[in-house]
């Protein structure tokens, strides 16, 4: 996995904030505040792959 | 632990050939069969030579094993997947089981608060972690995507690889295709790995894809097929009555000529062609007057009607790729038509070609001890038996086999426990409810009066055939063991579907396209006037601007109006039908949950009555034209209703005086057994056990050697 470096005063935040927030780790917090941008400028699935994926689930037809 | 020894070992005397990742859509990354098994043999090699660093360094990064107030070494969890507690309740009234009896008796039985909503991904996800669904960010089996309100398994992300050298026809991709686990915080065997505590996880849901940790796991639920779904049958007919398209799987019209048939297994996507193309095997079938023979790959199985094949493994090529699955065949007839039900190619877990165990070798340690096993999440084919492929008896029959797989690892598991957590969840007990509750319920619109006393019996023999494992258990178990035996949810009848987009359409909040067909998916809805949706089992979203992609409700007092409208009408809808209530209540999860996950959840989960549930068309988008109706199908049962109406059940050895444990509370409380603090951030409480306490080990009740039945 890949480290990236963070300076003090925004682990400092990090740490504190994580508490707060109720993640288990300041890694997840970083790992869900990047993946929040993220999101917004992935590709989506399109119909076909959802469908596909899906398909067979018991609890939806 | 011995344990991770013997895979290594078998690993190295039996090579992985060609292990490659798959997912929907092509995406590979391979390597050669002999440069595998060098690799296998040098790294064992080095491992060997090695471990005596490797203990030294683990010691001292590692705090080391049992703390001094750890009130067990070991402790053993057992779930069934949606045991009833007034199931359980009323057999053990009537004395069919002895076993849990006696742990209600001398240890502890309450009934155990499930999640909102009480669906198990929900559930087991909140098990693992301690955390409410505001913290672990599973609420129901799909999510929409905000971005284009499709649905989404809500627990893994399995993408491919868009990169790829592409040239004419064909492509060699780039990279190999991501899996994700959505299940986020920290499930507490990591936290007691972290101490220097193994564990052992059979199966449990929502551990896909697998993580690594001190111990080992085999994944369950939400594993895909080889064909990444979550279950494609094939049913191969020679009969022209049967249409085209099932749901859960394909029907492959066949002719016969001289006595043959020959025809195709379909596999994944072939990985080094442009255009959507799958990979196939070749399946002759030949026919004789009451029996036929499969040759497949080069080997020849014979089968009869009313059976079972074994697990066949069929591999799939594509160049110097071999991509390894396994099926089993169940051949219904032969005259007048031949009909032949093929499960889902499941991955081979001798040659995994995804991730399905932690570690790789652990799901090859446990194909080549007891032979190839289900690999798929959810591995009984409901929809086969939805669609009538299957028969009540066959479907049964997958049912117990894939749970006689299941209690062989559990026992070559419990062999190996000498300390630390072991985990394993049975499915029998949610599959066998979902398929049946049609014979419980005398109301129920499929309910038969005629039907065989085996299946109006069923959940009787299927709780008895718990009761009797439970009982082995005990017998095996000493005084350091902690027992838990629950459940995630329990059950009721689904008799009744109530189409939520069909609701919100008809009560002006979701519209349609003028001279539009509603479809799947929200085809023909008119989001720009559209104030709130439904996908999956359990809620409703707000189509709030700035959120959704094309939002029109403002967040703050339009959609605190909009919820307040929607849960004013839908509480305590009646059934015009039935005169019955349909919905309880509806859940502002604004204000239910807490936690950085939060804003991903619906904005109102709706808390059904017995007897009702989100419709199969609503789960997908699709408006159809009535709101309430009858469910017709075989699956029967379900648990996605109001939280209370469905909780758990929570047995075990030790005392445990609470009145209300909650699924959320059993993590915290095994760590506090092990003699760990649990973290601040858990939601779930530990509970106090009776008679335990620091250097009193010795006035802890037990349930082990001291048992006589």
């Amino acid at each position: 996995m890949a480290k990236i470096k963070i300076d003090k005063e925004l682990m400092k935040k990090i740490k504190r904030y994580t508490k707060i927030a109720g993640y288990s780790s300041e890694e997840e917090f970083v790992i869900h505040t990047l993946e929040k941008q993220i999101a917004q400028l992935e590709e989506t699935d399109s119909e076909e792959e959802v469908k596909k994926k899906l398909q067979g689930l018991g609890y939806i037809s | 632990m011995s344990i991770l020894l013997s895979p290594a070992l078998l690993t190295v005397v039996f090579p992985v050939c060609a292990h490659a990742y798959i997912g929907p859509g092509a995406g590979f990354a391979f390597l050669g069969s002999f440069f595998v098994f060098f690799l296998a043999f040098f790294f064992a090699f080095l491992a060997l030579l090695s471990w005596p660093v490797r203990y030294v360094l683990r010691l001292r990064r590692t705090k080391r094993g049992l703390r001094k107030d750890a009130w067990i070494k070991k402790t053993i969890v057992i779930g069934f997947d949606g045991m009833e507690p007034l199931l359980v309740e009323r057999f053990m009234e009537q004395g069919h089981l002895p076993h849990f009896t006696r742990l209600r008796v001398e240890g502890t039985y309450r009934r155990l608060e499930s999640t909102l909503p009480p669906l198990s991904p929900v559930a087991w996800s909140s098990f693992q972690t301690g955390v409410g669904p505001g913290k672990h960010s599973i609420f129901d089996f799909l999510h929409r995507n905000p971005r284009n309100y499709l649905g989404e398994l809500s627990s893994a992300q399995i993408q491919s690889s868009k990169r790829a050298l592409r040239f004419g026809r064909f492509q060699l991709p780039l990279g190999k295709p991501t899996i994700r686990s959505l299940r986020k915080s920290k499930p507490f065997w990591n936290l007691l790995g972290e101490n220097g505590i193994s564990s052992m996880i059979l199966r449990v849901p929502i551990t896909f894809p697998p993580e690594p940790f001190n111990g080992i796991s085999l994944s369950a639920m939400c594993v895909p097929d080889l064909r990444g779904t979550q279950g494609t049958f094939s049913y191969y007919t020679t009969s022209t009555q049967t249409e085209g398209r099932k749901t859960g799987g394909h029907v492959i019209p066949l002719e016969t000529r001289n006595g043959n048939i020959q025809t195709w297994i379909t596999g994944p996507m072939h990985p080094f062609r442009n255009e959507e193309t799958p990979l196939r095997v070749p399946l002759r079938i030949e026919l004789s007057d009451h029996s036929v023979q499969l040759q497949i790959n080069g080997a020849s199985y014979g089968l009869h009607p009313g059976k079972y094949s074994p697990w066949v493994p069929v591999v799939f090529r594509a160049g110097p790729l071999k991509i390894r699955g396994i099926v089993r065949f169940y051949l219904r007839r032969v005259t007048p038509s031949m009909d032949l039900y093929m499960t889902p190619v499941n991955i081979d877990p001798a040659n995994p070609s995804l991730p399905i165990s932690h570690p790789n070798t652990f799901s090859v340690y446990l194909a080549k001890k007891f032979g190839p096993y289900a690999t798929l999440g959810l591995a009984e084919d409901t929809w086969a038996l939805n669609e009538g492929v299957l028969d009540d008896q066959s479907f049964l029959e997958q049912c117990y086999t894939i749970h006689r797989e299941r209690e062989k690892m559990f026992w070559d598991a419990m062999e190996h426990l000498r300390k630390g957590l072991m985990v394993c969840v049975f499915d029998i007990t949610d599959r066998t409810q979902h398929m049946f509750w049609r014979y419980e319920d005398k109301r129920h619109p499929g309910y038969r009066p005629d039907a065989p006393k085996a299946f109006k019996d069923l959940f009787q023999q299927v709780y008895q055939r718990a009761d009797q494992f439970i009982g082995q258990v005990l017998e095996r178990i000493d005084s350091d063991t902690l027992l838990i035996v629950m459940s995630d949810h329990g059950f009721r009848s689904f008799r009744r579907c109530f189409n939520v987009n069909t609701w919100l359409h008809q009560n002006g909040y979701l519209a349609l396209q003028p001279s539009a067909e509603p479809g799947e998916w929200f085809s023909g809805v008119d989001w720009s006037n559209t104030k709130a949706f439904s996908v999956g089992l359990a809620g409703i979203y707000i189509n709030q601007k700035g959120r959704e992609q094309e939002g029109i409700v403002t967040p703050g007092e339009e959609k605190e109006r909009v919820k307040g409208e929607i849960i004013a009408k839908l509480t305590g809808l009646i059934d015009p039908e039935t005169g019955d209530p349909a919905i309880l209540d509806v859940i502002d999860t604004g204000a239910a949950y807490q936690g950085p996950y939060k804003d991903n959840a619906q904005d109102l989960i709706i808390g059904y009555n017995e007897g009702y549930r989100t419709a199969w068309e609503s789960a997908t988008g699709r408006v159809t034209s009535q709101v309430f109706y009858d469910n017709t199908k075989r699956w029967s049962g379900d648990h996605c209703l109001a939280p209370d109406k469905v909780p758990g059940v929570f047995f075990s050895n030790f005392m445990f005086p609470s009145n209300n444990p909650r699924i959320v509370d059993i993590a915290p409380t095994i760590l506090t057994a092990f003699g760990m603090e649990p973290p601040a951030y858990m939601d779930g409480k530990a509970l106090s056990a009776d008679g335990v306490s620091q250097n009193t080990r010795s006035q802890r009740l037990s349930m082990g050697r001291e048992y006589q039945d």
